[in-house]
């Protein structure tokens, strides 16, 4: 398990990560999600130990991976977010250069080798120099480095940056074939991701962190996770009459013209309106198009819960770092 | 340790895949070539000191040539942060980049041993021993000079700024011998102690002092130590 006890890191005036703490269990996949700029690659470089912390903890085991930084580092696998590879090795060369660096034994590499080249779909470019590759297959090559060595802990920052489609279902498959077995770090922005598949989320934002949840619970950091979307027919349409029988809910005209009006339905208490609604409508002698209960997507819930704090909070300006 | 070897190992010959190393090996042999010749056929003089000194301004600007990209450009790629974040310790990149450049530098050396030979079949009363000497000289000097283009490579993630910054500390501690008559009596001993020229040149006379051994592997360790130095305080203020 890696605990992470209020944690900080400024550069210069800027302070990037500010007192955050969080747990990982093992065996869990934890999406790091937030805006860019938001700190999590910072977070990220500290928990490989990369970067020193300002102050705080990260505690592997209950043990400070600062104290021992190579018995930590040996057991994690880190792809960093710029992908950085030896570009005049070919892809084998750099397989066995890492491999021989983590200490690993000639007939265990083997194995290990045959495994993530299978798994990352690495056979047809091995012998390729890396500077020659795509960047589907460069990202491949990054992420056969960081389980090669079979890590207890795999921290990836943006995995699937750059992937055509087929490629990063093909990314996130291993990734969830691995979570099985391992604890995983997915920092991403992109919310499809995260959706399918972290158990977890952790959002920063501004180095702080916003929220700290099964990915399940999110919708409830919201007050309206979902509103009804209405399309009605008819004459004269007006619902003054359903707002006045039914208080605490709220109505947003997205169109209106004389024989067709489409309203957000938006219910504060949470029940479920669409009888009610619908007896209201037939009792007008109007005609429903169309009625869909609209749940608001991770996606949403990223941009409501990081998007406010980016209009009040100006994004720092780069010409100030020193 | 191992990992020193392993980066050594791979540097070493990532290098030797490259054709610029093979044109640079040329460039010196062509430059050693005609200076040696011009002494041994104008002159007719069997040995190599002033070879040795030509060899030694020659490294100036080769070392800083070949270290230049042995920090800077695993910044700039950021296999740095790949690097530093496998199980090896910080002093085994350092050492490992400066033994990867002592092999190249060993092979260029190398490479000049044909005129040694040349000497050996053609020439007379040959002074074995005063040679010998000079190339153990060259060899101790070229590491300072190497542990010098290491460090001044931790500072910069621009090769060429690595280059210039490493051609300016070696080239301080080259000119430290012209310094010497416009100094007040009193500094000369220090000045002239630091001067690499001073403890080359008793190699080159056939003297190996230990104080000149133990001299140029000072200037290579703590170099290396503030090498090692820069990357662990440059993880610390790295910028985001």
């Amino acid at each position: 398990m890696i605990s992470i006890k209020k944690l900080s890191r400024s550069f210069g005036e800027i302070k990037a990560v500010d007192e955050i703490s969080f747990n990982i269990a093992d065996k869990e996949i934890m999406g790091f999600l937030g805006p860019n700029g938001a700190g999590k690659t910072t977070t990220l470089r500290m928990l490989v130990g990369y970067l020193q912390p300002n102050s705080g903890t990260i505690e592997l085991d209950g043990e400070s991976i600062f104290d021992d930084p190579i018995k930590a580092s040996s057991q994690i696998g880190y792809l960093p977010e710029q992908n950085p590879l030896y570009d005049d090795m070919s892809v084998a060369e750099a397989l066995a250069y890492i491999a021989a660096l983590r200490g690993m034994k000639h007939d265990i590499f083997v194995q290990r080798r045959n495994f993530v080249v299978q798994n990352c779909g690495l056979k047809e470019v091995l012998h390729q120099r890396i500077g020659t590759l795509s960047k589907g297959y460069r990202q491949r090559t990054g992420l056969a480095q960081a389980i090669l060595h079979d890590p207890r802990i795999l921290i990836l920052d943006e995995p699937t940056s750059g992937l055509d489609p087929n490629q990063i279902m093909e990314i996130r498959e291993l990734i969830r074939t691995l979570g099985r077995e391992k604890m995983v770090i997915l920092s991403s922005h992109i919310m499809q991701e995260v959706q399918a598949l972290c158990d977890r989320v952790v959002i920063i934002n501004k180095g702080k962190i916003i929220v700290d949840d099964r990915k399940d619970n999110l919708p409830n950091y919201l007050k309206n996770s979902s509103y009804l979307n209405l399309e009605v027919q008819g004459e004269a349409i007006d619902f003054s009459e359903f707002i006045l029988q039914h208080p605490g809910i709220e109505m947003d005209i997205v169109s209106q013209n004389e024989t067709n009006c489409i309203v957000n339905i938006y219910d504060t208490t949470e029940l479920d309106l669409r009888q009610e609604l619908a007896k209201f409508i037939s009792q007008k002698g109007w005609l429903i198009l169309e009625l869909a209960v609209i749940k608001k997507s991770l996606e949403s819930i990223f941009h409501e819960l990081t998007g406010e704090n980016t209009e009040t909070n100006e994004l720092p300006v780069l010409e100030e770092q020193p | 340790m191992k990992a020193m070897f392993i980066i050594a190992i791979k540097e070493f010959q990532l290098a030797m895949r490259s054709v610029s190393t093979y044109i640079v090996f040329t460039l010196f042999l062509v430059i050693s070539g005609l200076i040696f010749s011009n002494l041994l056929f104008k002159i007719a003089l069997a040995e190599l000191r002033f070879l040795f000194e030509v060899i030694h301004v020659i490294f100036l600007f080769y070392i800083p040539a070949i270290t230049m990209g042995s920090i800077a450009k695993e910044r700039q790629n950021g296999t740095l942060e790949l690097l530093s974040t496998l199980p090896i310790k910080l002093s085994s990149i350092v050492w490992g980049k400066i033994l990867a450049a002592m092999l190249q530098l060993k092979t260029m050396i190398a490479l000049s041993l044909v005129f040694f030979g040349i000497i050996i079949v053609f020439g007379e009363g040959i002074d074995y021993g005063t040679i010998i000497c000079g190339y153990i000289g060259l060899v101790l000097a070229g590491m300072a000079y190497v542990s010098i283009g290491v460090f001044a490579s931790s500072i910069p993630s621009n090769q060429i700024l690595a280059f210039v910054l490493a051609l300016l500390i070696s080239g301080v501690f080259y000119v430290l011998k012209f310094l010497m008559p416009m100094v007040p009596y009193s500094v000369v001993g220090p000045i002239q102690y630091l001067s690499f020229d001073f403890h080359l040149t008793s190699f080159l006379k056939g003297v190996i002092d230990s104080r000149d051994i133990l001299f140029f592997i000072a200037v290579t360790v703590v170099f290396a130590l503030l090498a090692e130095f820069n990357l662990q305080s440059r993880n610390m203020m790295q910028e985001r």
